[in-house]
């Protein structure tokens, strides 16, 4: 399938680069982390290096906005996998957080045992969860395989709702607070300071697994299943471990979004929860793991900085400012829905995918 | 109990085979699998409430009114979505028709406010009553339409030339191209059914019910219908419609109101697993 929706695989000699280019790269990195480690402070206390900052000047973001961002970004990350990388389109992600967050319930809240624990066993219960989602994989093909994760989707939201009037009721289920031995996570910069390298590691896991032998014969079953299988691969058990592999991470980011939530329903797992993971890994590029971090970004920030906006919109007259004042959800739904089709029409590649575009401009050795 | 609770069944299912053949014959025209059909549904129900309550129109006016608004509505869905990603994979096509219901369910909510409003027609509304069978004219007017349209259409697509031009475009694209059919305006045709189809079954589930974007979610039953009745196969979503129909209320009657969806699904599943081209379909064969 050549396809411009899929990043191409560049071919390129590994050297390792001049000197001066990995210095700049080191103070790069070492600059992104110093921002990581200071942007909580800045959030916290409305000041960065002593100089109060408004609402607006901070965009409206808080801290749990980050945080719920980057519990989005584990969605993201392993819904691309599955779908950028290994090319099973899967509108089930929901059916998985709703996995996690069950599996955590089951274990943290009935049973007690500890957070670390329930992370795991949500894990674990996703990966196999994730094995059954993927066996009509075995059989049926393309859209019917969509179908397939879409009626997974409703059985599995089925089995939490039954879960949840049976043992809790209408209010949700309840989780306890987490804590990692003695380090309670109470406060939203402890949140943030064990998310961030949550999802570093499993940024790092993805970014590996897709340059070993299978992460390659993965994404040559994507792009040609029938030469891929012709090459060696078997395709069926690829499929099966893309979906344990994704499928056990979004279960865990499920059980993650549900302590930090600490009260789940049923309803917050809908079909629009599933949508919203696509419509992220479309904007920042699909096979690209970077760009769904970016898109989660955008997805999760960008409503609270139009509704940052929209005070200002407030004091427009007309209708653009009823629009802004009564209708901003809507406002921002719409406004997300075009951005969409505008993306899918006119830059197929995503954020990733407009920045290889720019990069490709700028650089003049491979200027064709 | 159970006369009463299959004559149910089979005037939604029937609403629901209407909605489905619009599906169905957007994606046997365009291969366009359309997540937004529930929302097209929505649409007409929209359409028929602003000509009957905003503009005050008679009621034959604002169905003519409606036909117009929907067929358009296909029409540049087709012109200005569809086109532009021919040849393009599965997963942007899908996507794009999901932006779409979530454009859009926003705008309506805009416009109208997110409160639903009643639909006031001069459709039967009475009851009749045979021996214990209690039949609601409302549903008998919708299954009765429902059929009548599907007949009309299937005329269309046996009878007229246009119909036959329109089912050798589906058969073989290029086939068609060869032979001097514009294509285009056969797939714009298509969008244009799809819509209306959509937009009647709109009206009749905006009677039974109210007219919200919550409707979304009951028109989208069309999907495991037509997957159900097989894909390619038209009649296939007819029956695929009236059987999940009569699944929905014979599983919230003896089983429990909320099973309704699991109770779909699963079949769906088990289908796909056991039987991919459904019931009705053609098992298609890949070349190598």
């Amino acid at each position: 399938m050549s396809d411009a929706l899929y990043s191409k695989p560049r071919i390129v000699a590994r050297v390792a680069p001049p000197l001066n280019v990995r210095l700049w790269r080191l103070l790069g990195v070492a600059l992104a982390l110093a921002f990581l480690a200071y942007l909580p402070f800045v959030l916290a206390h409305r000041s960065a290096f002593g100089f109060r900052l408004t609402n607006a000047e901070l965009l409206n973001l808080g801290l749990s906005q980050i945080n719920l961002m980057m519990i989005a970004m584990l969605g993201a990350l392993s819904l691309n996998y599955l779908t950028g990388c290994a090319g099973l389109i899967s509108i089930g992600h929901a059916a998985f957080y709703a996995t996690g967050a069950m599996t955590a319930a089951i274990v943290g809240t009935q049973w007690g045992w500890p957070f670390p624990l329930a992370l795991a066993a949500a894990a674990v219960t996703g990966a196999l969860v994730g094995i059954i989602a993927g066996l009509p994989s075995l059989r049926v093909r393309g859209l019917y395989f969509v179908l397939s994760t879409l009626a997974v989707h409703h059985v599995v939201i089925f089995v939490f709702l039954e879960y949840q009037f049976r043992y809790f009721d209408v209010v949700g289920v309840p989780y306890d607070p987490p804590r990692l031995g003695s380090y309670a996570l109470n406060t939203s910069m402890r949140w943030y300071f064990f998310l961030l390298p949550v999802v570093a590691l499993v940024y790092w896991g993805f970014k590996n697994s897709l340059g070993t032998r299978e992460g390659r014969a993965m994404r040559a079953m994507r792009d040609h299943e029938l030469a891929a299988t012709a090459a060696g691969v078997d395709v069926r058990v690829l499929r099966l471990k893309a979906f344990a592999f994704s499928s056990a991470i979004a279960s865990m980011a499920g059980a993650l979004q549900a302590y930090f939530m600490s009260n789940v329903t049923s309803e917050a797992f809908g079909l629009d929860f599933a949508i919203q993971f696509i419509a992220m890994i479309i904007i920042g590029g699909l096979g690209s793991l970077g760009g769904s971090l970016v898109g989660a970004a955008i997805w999760l920030l960008a409503p609270s900085i139009i509704s940052g906006l929209a005070p200002q919109g407030g004091d427009a007259s007309g209708w653009m400012g009823t629009l802004l004042v009564e209708h901003k959800p809507q406002l921002v739904q719409a406004a997300f829905g075009v951005l969409i089709i505008l993306l899918l029409i006119f830059a197929p590649g995503g954020v990733a995918g407009l920045g290889r575009k720019l990069k490709a401009m700028l650089s003049p050795q491979r200027a064709r | 109990m159970l006369a009463q609770v299959v004559f149910s069944g089979l005037a939604l299912g029937s609403i629901y085979g209407l909605v489905a053949l619009g599906f169905a014959v957007v994606f046997k025209a365009t291969e366009v699998f359309n997540f937004a059909q529930g929302m097209l549904a929505v649409c007409g129900a929209y359409f028929a409430a602003t000509a009957i309550s905003i503009f005050g129109w008679p009621f034959p006016l604002a169905i003519a009114f409606m036909a117009v608004a929907a067929i358009a509505l296909g029409v540049a869905i087709h012109v200005l979505l569809i086109q532009p990603l021919a040849g393009r994979s599965m997963l942007a096509v899908i996507m794009v028709t999901i932006a779409l219901s979530i454009v859009l369910r926003a705008v309506i909510e805009m416009i109208y406010g997110p409160q639903g409003r009643t639909l006031v027609t001069p459709l039967p509304n009475g009851v009749i009553t045979l021996g214990s069978l209690r039949i609601s004219e409302l549903h008998l007017t919708a299954a009765l339409v429902s059929w009548a349209c599907m007949a009309i259409f299937a005329a269309f697509f046996r009878f007229t030339s246009v119909g036959l031009l329109m089912r050798a475009t589906a058969d073989s694209h290029e086939a068609a191209v060869v032979s001097g059919v514009n294509v285009n305006t056969m797939n714009r045709l298509a969008w244009g059914i799809g819509s209306l189809l959509a937009a009647i079954g709109g009206l009749f589930l905006g009677q039974l019910q109210i007219v919200s974007t919550d409707l979304e979610s009951i028109g989208l039953l069309a999907l495991p219908a037509v997957v159900i009745g097989g894909l390619q196969s038209i009649p296939g979503a007819v029956v695929g419609g009236l059987l999940v129909g009569l699944i929905e209320q014979v599983s919230a009657s003896y089983i429990s109101p909320k099973s309704t969806d699991i109770v779909i699904y699963t079949l769906l599943l088990l289908i796909l697993l056991v039987r991919p081209w459904g019931l009705f379909g053609q098992r298609e064969l890949g070349r190598v």
